[in-house]
């Protein structure tokens, strides 16, 4: 049911965000409605990294299975929304800096991201056996999170962002209030997105865990 | 190992008997190693053959003196980075090979298992920039305006680089494929490192006196970072 809330709910807020929402000034031209897209995708993307992280910690405290479906399934639909956040980004910075690509700070630490991202899921294919596979990937997250906060304080050293912060940022009172519905209405519909889908992954996980083998022969992973 | 842990259990601390397993385990690691000389050979031969690309290829003179301080710290953390990760997984994988693995876990406790390997991981990284750096200076005509904060950068680098692979090495060690893969898992954790690194040794060259050294203190801090997760996550590693 919800499902087709969310649907109408998404449909209104595209809606909106063309026409409802007016065109924050300083931007050229209709550039700045990628607000309501770009920021909800990156939103989406720190928080399911984050719960990947905290359920990969809590699969290497209990064991839980569970935990490790949740891991993954957060890392997954992470990386997508990461892909999505990057191209839209680049697509805004082609229309305002003037190039797809031009190694912004913001723009080196997403690939980073993506990286660790993408090495993760490369441990993920290389271990044959379930429980090991499960620690392994649990125990490169927790290690890939902490070398996050070197990429907050050392990437920033080294060049001045051109990201816009201060214009768009919700918390900023500058911000229009019609386009401050219209944004809050689009985190929420990510979100609630978002949601359903981790949840449909799970159980996708659930389902091919039920198929995987009891005992696995060790030996296969050290050939 | 056997005696370190077997007799003299109830005279020593807990951390003086973590230590001198750790000890043990390294100067195995050493003594096999000369022995083999499989992982230094490996490593050395990679960075001279990089270097020699790099310093035949662009020479001393070909790059602008002005860009010189940033190229060439680009291009020494490329050459001892990826030497580095050509050689460092070997630490765990020639136990996966010659079965001594299990031995291990029984002789020795996962922690000092984990300080064993990065000591001699270590000595290599030490062994490595010490030929590499040296020669990199020389062949392309590095000149650097500040020595100390220079060598200082290095030998943060070094142990930055060495606690950010050993925890993967061991993970490496026990997957199905390994060359490409420890290389794959490293890389994202290190580029923070890396990052500060080049910027430290560009600063370093041209001679800007930076109060305080702030690179080198990121680059220790992501050494005791690094180590500190690794010994809590390594015996969930190790066992498994």
């Amino acid at each position: 049911m919800y499902k087709f809330l969310l649907a109408i709910w998404m449909a209104v807020i595209i809606v909106a965000a063309f026409l409802y929402a007016e065109a924050a000034t300083g931007f050229p031209g209709e550039t700045s409605r990628i607000l309501f897209f770009h920021v909800p995708q990156a939103w989406i993307a720190t928080l399911s990294f984050l719960i990947s992280m905290i359920a990969s910690a809590v699969y290497l405290a209990k064991r839980h299975v569970k935990a490790d479906y949740l891991a993954q399934s957060a890392a997954e639909l992470g990386f997508l929304f990461c892909v999505l956040a990057t191209i839209t980004g680049s697509i805004f910075a082609k229309a305002t800096w003037g190039s797809f690509w031009n190694w912004d700070p913001r723009q080196t630490s997403i690939v980073i991201l993506l990286m660790i991202y993408g090495a993760y899921f490369a441990v993920r294919s290389a271990v044959s056996d379930p429980n090991r596979r499960r620690v392994f990937a649990a125990v490169y997250s927790i290690l890939a999170f902490v070398t996050v906060p070197f990429l907050v304080f050392v990437v920033p050293r080294i060049t001045t962002s051109l990201h816009p912060e201060n214009t768009m940022n919700p918390a900023h009172p500058g911000m229009d209030p019609k386009t401050l519905k219209v944004f809050l209405g689009s985190l929420f519909a990510y979100t609630g997105l978002f949601v359903w889908m981790l949840r449909l992954k799970i159980r996708v996980l659930a389902i091919e865990g039920l198929r995987e083998p009891k005992f696995v022969n060790r030996k296969s992973d050290r050939g | 190992m056997h005696q370190t842990k077997s007799g003299r259990q109830t005279t020593q601390t807990e951390s003086s008997i973590y230590l001198n397993e750790a000890f043990a385990i390294w100067f195995r690691d050493l003594r096999s190693e000369f022995r083999t000389r499989y992982a230094l050979n490996a490593i050395l031969m990679f960075a001279v053959t990089t270097l020699i690309a790099v310093s035949f290829s662009i020479g001393s003179f070909r790059i602008e003196e002005a860009e010189r301080p940033f190229l060439y710290s680009v291009l020494l953390w490329i050459i001892l980075t990826f030497s580095a990760l050509s050689g460092l997984a070997r630490s765990f994988v020639k136990e996966e090979e010659a079965g001594t693995i299990d031995v291990l876990k029984l002789c020795a406790r996962p922690q000092a298992v984990f300080l064993g390997k990065l000591l001699f991981n270590l000595t290599l990284l030490g062994a490595l920039e010490l030929i590499i750096v040296p020669s990199f200076i020389l062949l392309m005509c590095y000149q650097i305006n500040f020595p100390g904060f220079f060598i200082a950068m290095i030998i943060s680098g070094g142990l930055g680089l060495g606690a950010g692979t050993t925890i993967i090495a061991a993970m490496i060690a026990r997957a199905s494929t390994r060359g490409a893969l420890f290389s794959a898992l490293s890389l994202p954790l290190l580029l923070p490192l890396m990052i500060t690194c080049i910027k430290g040794c560009e600063r370093a060259a041209i001679g800007i006196s930076s109060a305080g050294w702030p690179e080198v203190k990121i680059a220790v801090a992501y050494f005791v970072i690094m180590i500190t997760m690794s010994l809590l996550l390594f015996p969930l590693v190790w066992e498994e």
